[in-house]
């Protein structure tokens, strides 16, 4: 017996996951019901991830495979795939026009249906501001690959508190050179060394 | 040359070889790593600095003398700054004073420029040819003339000028394995993906680009006169790779450039960011005292001794994030459990990667300072 689409994203058999995908769409199965098999299997990566049995290419991997399988399913869906699990901001702060690593948590982030607001990267300090009051998101992630955009992650912070945002959200950061230090320095919340992390950070803030 | 100053490089040079062969040391080598932090510390625009090539060789001697006490530099400046990275990374660098304000870091765009096609072009017509295709795409030309031209009257004047001021060069140029320039061709995302979808082609390109990428090695300690080399890791580590591309497209690749490099007397500075530890294991299969591990505060370092402590070397590893956010009591302490930890022999101590260009004055101060008091008290 063949993989269950599931173990498929899990394996990281991209041509058979999304070949099973478009397969049971035309075989009628509930577009919804696929979706979650393909988040199971997204949890499933997040899982070994965290064993130390896959590395950051294979997150990647994932993450492509999710992307088309959303692609897929996207038209079909029409808004059934239910309330988000939260909403999150993210962006590459100010300074830093880096995007792997933020582009990485994004997909991660999706997989898991949160509903994130990707700003880009080199993000002004009152567009994070904006956001936040615009979505009502209540987590928001900063990425930076230089330190020195360590001070705009700091500026960014401040600006929440100096709008009163502050105490409804919840700030994580993370990046290259990003340690429990910069996140001191910063006045975030939590750090993250990985896409995961971020993941369960958004679990336990939300 | 100062009689004094040629004594002092004698001294120093002595002291850095000894710990390189993993012999007793008087007291623990320290070496300087700050390549943008020169120039901001000593004055000098990041525009000015990436533009004239001798200025900055004389701009990086004058903050080590103002910093202090240090025995040399890791790695020794050598030339237009973002041409070496578009070369090594085979992408567009934003400059300072062209693309960025005059005092902005120079940044590394992260691009697609190289396509799925381009393996077959590197496989057919060598490497060297689609460089000469491709880099005129990422660099700017006039300061690419610049460059080479100075390359070619004063790159072997660089280590004189700095043993003329007392100090040792550590290592005067950067080679890599062939992932690390395709990395940056095809961009981060693109070519992880291809390293699942199309693995073996990769490698037939991999296997063009080698020779090259170990006769750059070669050419650059021979014209620097500096018999080390940086064979740079950054998108290959370990924690970015799942180990059976890390076994099959990475380490064969550094295993036959240290190979290469030792044979030619030159060794090898594995000059490795991210985190490594996973795979620390595999550099038993170096030639012992041939090569250096030089990581970036991300690897565990206790456990490389451990793995190393009668192989190689250790240079470094205190991290950027400590300069430009942490005080001079976090780098004394963190310098002084490296000594305790890692040292004495085996072990030179030294900014992990590159001292960033916000490292804060007084915290690289006190990392020169704290290599002398715990460097000198185990010596």
């Amino acid at each position: 017996m063949g993989k269950s689409l599931t173990e498929l994203v899990r394996d990281l058999e991209e041509t058979e996951a999304v070949a099973t995908v478009r397969q049971q769409l035309k075989d009628g199965r509930d577009p919804l019901t696929i979706l979650k098999d393909c988040q199971a299997g997204m949890v499933k990566v997040g899982e070994k991830f965290e064993k130390g049995q896959y590395f950051i290419s294979d997150l990647m991997m994932s993450g492509e495979i999710f992307k088309q399988v959303g692609e897929i399913l996207g038209p079909e869906m029409k808004g059934a795939a239910g309330p988000p699990a939260g909403k999150v901001i993210i962006g590459t702060v100010a300074g830093d026009i880096h995007d792997i690593g933020k582009d990485l948590v994004v997909i991660m982030l999706r997989s898991a249906n949160y509903e994130v607001t990707d700003l880009g990267v080199d993000v002004p300090v009152q567009k994070f501001v904006e956001a936040v009051r615009q979505t009502g998101a209540t987590v928001v992630g900063l990425s930076c690959l230089l330190t020195t955009a360590f001070d705009s992650m700091r500026a960014t912070i401040k600006a929440l508190d100096e709008s009163g945002l502050r105490p409804g959200v919840k700030v994580m950061v993370g990046g290259g050179p990003v340690d429990r230090k910069a996140c001191e320095y910063a006045g975030a919340d939590a750090w993250g060394t990985d896409a995961n992390v971020a993941i369960t950070l958004c679990k336990e803030w939300i | 040359m100062s009689t004094d100053k040629e004594r002092l490089y004698q001294e120093r040079l002595n002291r850095v070889s000894k710990a390189l062969n993993l012999e007793p040391v008087d007291r623990i080598p320290s070496l300087y790593m700050g390549t943008a932090f020169s120039p901001r510390y000593m004055g000098m625009t990041q525009a000015e600095f990436c533009t004239d090539p001798d200025g900055a060789v004389d701009v990086t001697i004058a903050a080590m003398e103002r910093l202090g006490d240090v025995d040399g530099i890791n790695l020794m400046p050598s030339g237009c700054h973002p041409i070496n990275l578009s070369n090594i990374w085979l992408s567009k660098v934003l400059i300072p004073g062209q693309d960025l304000p005059a005092d902005d870091l120079w940044q590394v765009v992260e691009k697609e420029i190289m396509s799925v096609e381009d393996y077959d072009f590197i496989i057919d017509k060598g490497w060297e040819a689609f460089k000469d295709k491709i880099i005129p795409t990422v660099v700017d030309m006039n300061m690419n003339k610049v460059h080479w031209d100075w390359v070619i009257s004063s790159f072997s004047g660089v280590a004189p000028k700095f043993r003329k001021a007392g100090y040792v060069v550590a290592v005067c140029a950067i080679t890599t394995v062939p992932f690390e320039p395709l990395c940056g061709g095809r961009s981060m995302h693109k070519f992880f993906l291809d390293l699942y979808r199309m693995p073996d082609k990769v490698k037939a390109a991999m296997d063009v680009m080698l020779p090259s990428m170990i006769e750059q090695g070669i050419g650059a300690a021979k014209l620097g006169g500096v018999p080390a080399v940086w064979v740079g890791g950054w998108r290959t580590a370990s924690a970015m790779l799942a180990p059976q591309i890390w076994d099959n497209l990475v380490f064969p690749y550094y295993h036959e450039i240290v190979l290469k490099l030792a044979e030619n007397g030159i060794t090898s500075v594995l000059h490795w960011d991210q985190n490594w530890t996973r795979d620390l294991g595999r550099l038993r299969e170096l030639p012992a005292k041939k090569f250096a591990l030089n990581p970036d505060g991300m690897t565990d370092i206790r456990k490389a001794k451990e793995i190393l402590r009668d192989r190689a070397a250790i240079i470094g590893d205190v991290p950027s994030s400590l300069f430009a956010a942490g005080t001079p009591d976090d780098i004394r302490n963190y310098v002084r459990d490296l000594v305790r930890d890692i040292g004495p022999t085996g072990l030179i101590l030294c900014p992990g990667c590159d001292a960033p260009i916000n490292a804060k004055p007084e915290n690289m101060e006190a990392f020169v300072s704290a290599s002398r008091e715990f460097g000198t008290s185990v010596g």
